[in-house]
């Protein structure tokens, strides 16, 4: 697979603070990359010194196999932190604007809006614009060059519910066109839900990164419910289970490695108990982002 | 090049400010250069009322070739102008962060520089043309005769306005790039000559010649006051080679200062 981002020991530090701390990351073409990490973790740190406005102290990364320059900043598109525009102008004038500095056909402009759906509103002033509707403007003014890559910053942060899934709904568009993207977020259900890949920063250092399927895997917990006085007991007694724990009206049976729901609904239907609820929980990546935030805190602190 | 122009010019265009501004600046510019025989016919009126006698017509104001050093003088009072848009236009890309996302989009540092001072270049060559244009109406309808080689005497003057004009806007521009607040660089640049005339007077006599070095006062060396000339005193009607050099020294510092700082900061 193409490599597309390559980041060696990247390293940012202003005056004591280290905001990115040797960071190796690797990101191949066509995926959807998710940069996870708290507030303040150094995800836009490392996205600005990607798109050269921050100069790394040390360290290196290279984009496309070669060291950065502006030509190669003309093929991604990005939006760091929040939507930035000449606020006097319309939406139209800053994507003309946008195209110019990208090189990019001014045809395009036409089309990015449409996928937005920003046409109507168009010529207004981007200062009239509500939040969603600058947070489209962004995302369309990240698109108007037909980058190879999106790199997307927090593209949801302060939207309602409605503006979220609409921003959701492009990404996903997006992606399925092959572009890359790589998002940063600390929203962990918006990366589980548009991201292939992942990666946790903590304090600017790089805790976990990997594929996000690999999420969810190893042990499963399965929710059982069904009238059967015994239940608990027969559930002991199943070859898979680890451990029964009863909560809210439901049993739940942390299952050994290579069982899963189907082994214990069959298991229950032998010895005659129809379950009139059972369901495998899924492993989210939030508990799993918490469990990895937890180890490194502990191996930090061996005490 | 002409690129980089058209992207800073499109910023600039859809600015209503930027109009309103460089409207004031030309009208103002037009007006007052070419309303100087109606200044002198006031001068006359009151100097009449106090018993003295002002034959204006033996002011040859705008006679060819003096019309090109006299109109070039007064203009360079009102570069402050422009300089102010200036200081707007580029304070402006920090306030809103915009100068970040031009980067971002895929212009280089040095481009985004670049696009400020051929703009700084324009509005100079708009300026030179524009008094240009009033000194030539102007000198027709004056001159009592039109002789065809004092028509293109001192014209070097245009070149010298140019500089200045254009020193002045670096200036601006370097200011704006360095201090990225416009309230603040608004009121730098207005007392510059006030700030360093505090550190020429406190400057021993020994060291004098140091004087002309200074940037307000380089820029000001170009183009000499002429007016004396109507009172009997010698002028300096030429451009000083000297002067002609510091001003361009200077013209090259401001922008490359502005260049460091644009190139080391984080944006």
């Amino acid at each position: 697979m193409e490599t597309v981002l390559h980041t060696d020991k990247l390293t940012k530090t202003f005056g004591r603070l280290c905001a990115v701390n040797r960071l190796d990351l690797e990101v191949n073409r066509g995926q959807v990359f998710g940069m996870l990490g708290p507030n303040g973790s150094g995800k836009t740190t490392t996205l600005g010194m990607l798109m050269g406005v921050t100069n790394p102290t040390s360290g290196s990364f290279t984009w496309f196999g070669e060291r950065a320059t502006h030509l190669t900043r003309k093929k991604i598109g990005a939006v760091l932190e929040h939507p930035i525009f000449y606020p006097y102008l319309s939406g139209q004038k800053n994507l003309e604007l946008n195209a110019l500095i990208k090189g990019a056909d001014p045809a395009n402009i036409e089309k990015v809006l449409e996928t937005v759906e920003l046409s109507d509103r168009k010529q207004d002033k981007y200062k009239t614009y509500s939040l969603g509707m600058k947070q489209r403007l962004a995302i369309a003014s990240a698109l108007v060059g037909d980058p190879v890559i999106l790199i997307l910053d927090e593209p949801t942060n302060g939207l309602d519910p409605m503006g979220i899934a609409e921003i959701r709904e492009i990404i996903k568009r997006i992606a399925a066109d092959g572009k890359t993207i790589i998002l940063a977020s600390h929203l962990l259900d918006e990366v589980q839900k548009v991201c292939t890949h992942f990666a946790i920063l903590r304090k600017g250092s790089l805790v976990h990164t990997g594929p996000v399927e690999e999420v969810g895997k190893g042990e499963e917990v399965v929710e059982v419910i069904a009238y059967h006085d015994d239940l608990p007991h027969i559930l002991h007694e199943f070859r898979g289970s680890l451990s029964v724990k009863s909560e809210n009206g439901k049993f739940l049976v942390r299952l050994r490695d290579d069982f899963h729901s189907v082994d214990l609904n069959k298991f229950l239907f032998e010895k005659g108990i129809v379950a009139s609820h059972i369901v495998t929980q899924k492993k989210s990546l939030e508990k799993q982002f918490l469990e990895i935030l937890q180890e490194t805190t502990s191996h930090r602190q061996p005490t | 090049m002409l690129h980089l122009l058209k992207i800073d010019l499109k910023k600039l265009t859809g600015y209503r400010t930027f109009w309103v501004v460089c409207g004031l600046y030309f009208v103002t510019l037009a007006f007052t250069t070419a309303s100087g025989m109606e200044f002198l016919k006031w001068l006359a009126g009151k100097g009449a009322e106090f018993g003295q006698d002002l034959n204006i017509k033996r002011i040859p104001l705008y006679h060819f070739p003096d019309v090109w050093q006299n109109l070039v003088y007064i203009s360079g009072f009102f570069k402050v102008v422009l300089a102010i848009m200036v200081v707007i236009s580029v304070t402006n890309e920090f306030t809103y962060r915009t100068a970040r996302q031009n980067i971002i989009d895929g212009l280089s540092r040095r481009q985004f520089l670049f696009s400020k001072i051929l703009t700084n270049g324009l509005l100079s060559l708009m300026s030179v043309a524009m008094v240009f244009f009033i000194g030539l109406v102007t000198g027709f309808i004056y001159s009592p005769e039109i002789v065809v080689s004092d028509i293109f005497t001192d014209l070097e003057f245009f070149p010298a306005y140019f500089l200045e004009v254009f020193a002045f806007l670096s200036y601006a521009l370097m200011l704006g790039v360095l201090v990225q607040r416009s309230g603040l660089t608004i009121i730098l640049l207005l007392l510059s000559h006030m700030i360093e005339a505090i550190v020429k007077v406190n400057i021993p006599e020994s060291a004098g010649f140091l004087k002309d070095f200074f940037p307000m006062q380089a820029i000001s060396n170009l183009v000499a006051l002429p007016f004396a000339r109507y009172a009997f005193q010698e002028i300096q009607d030429f451009v000083s080679a000297g002067a002609v050099v510091v001003a361009l020294g200077w013209t090259f510092l401001f922008n490359y200062f502005s260049y460091v700082k644009l190139t080391r900061a984080d944006i």
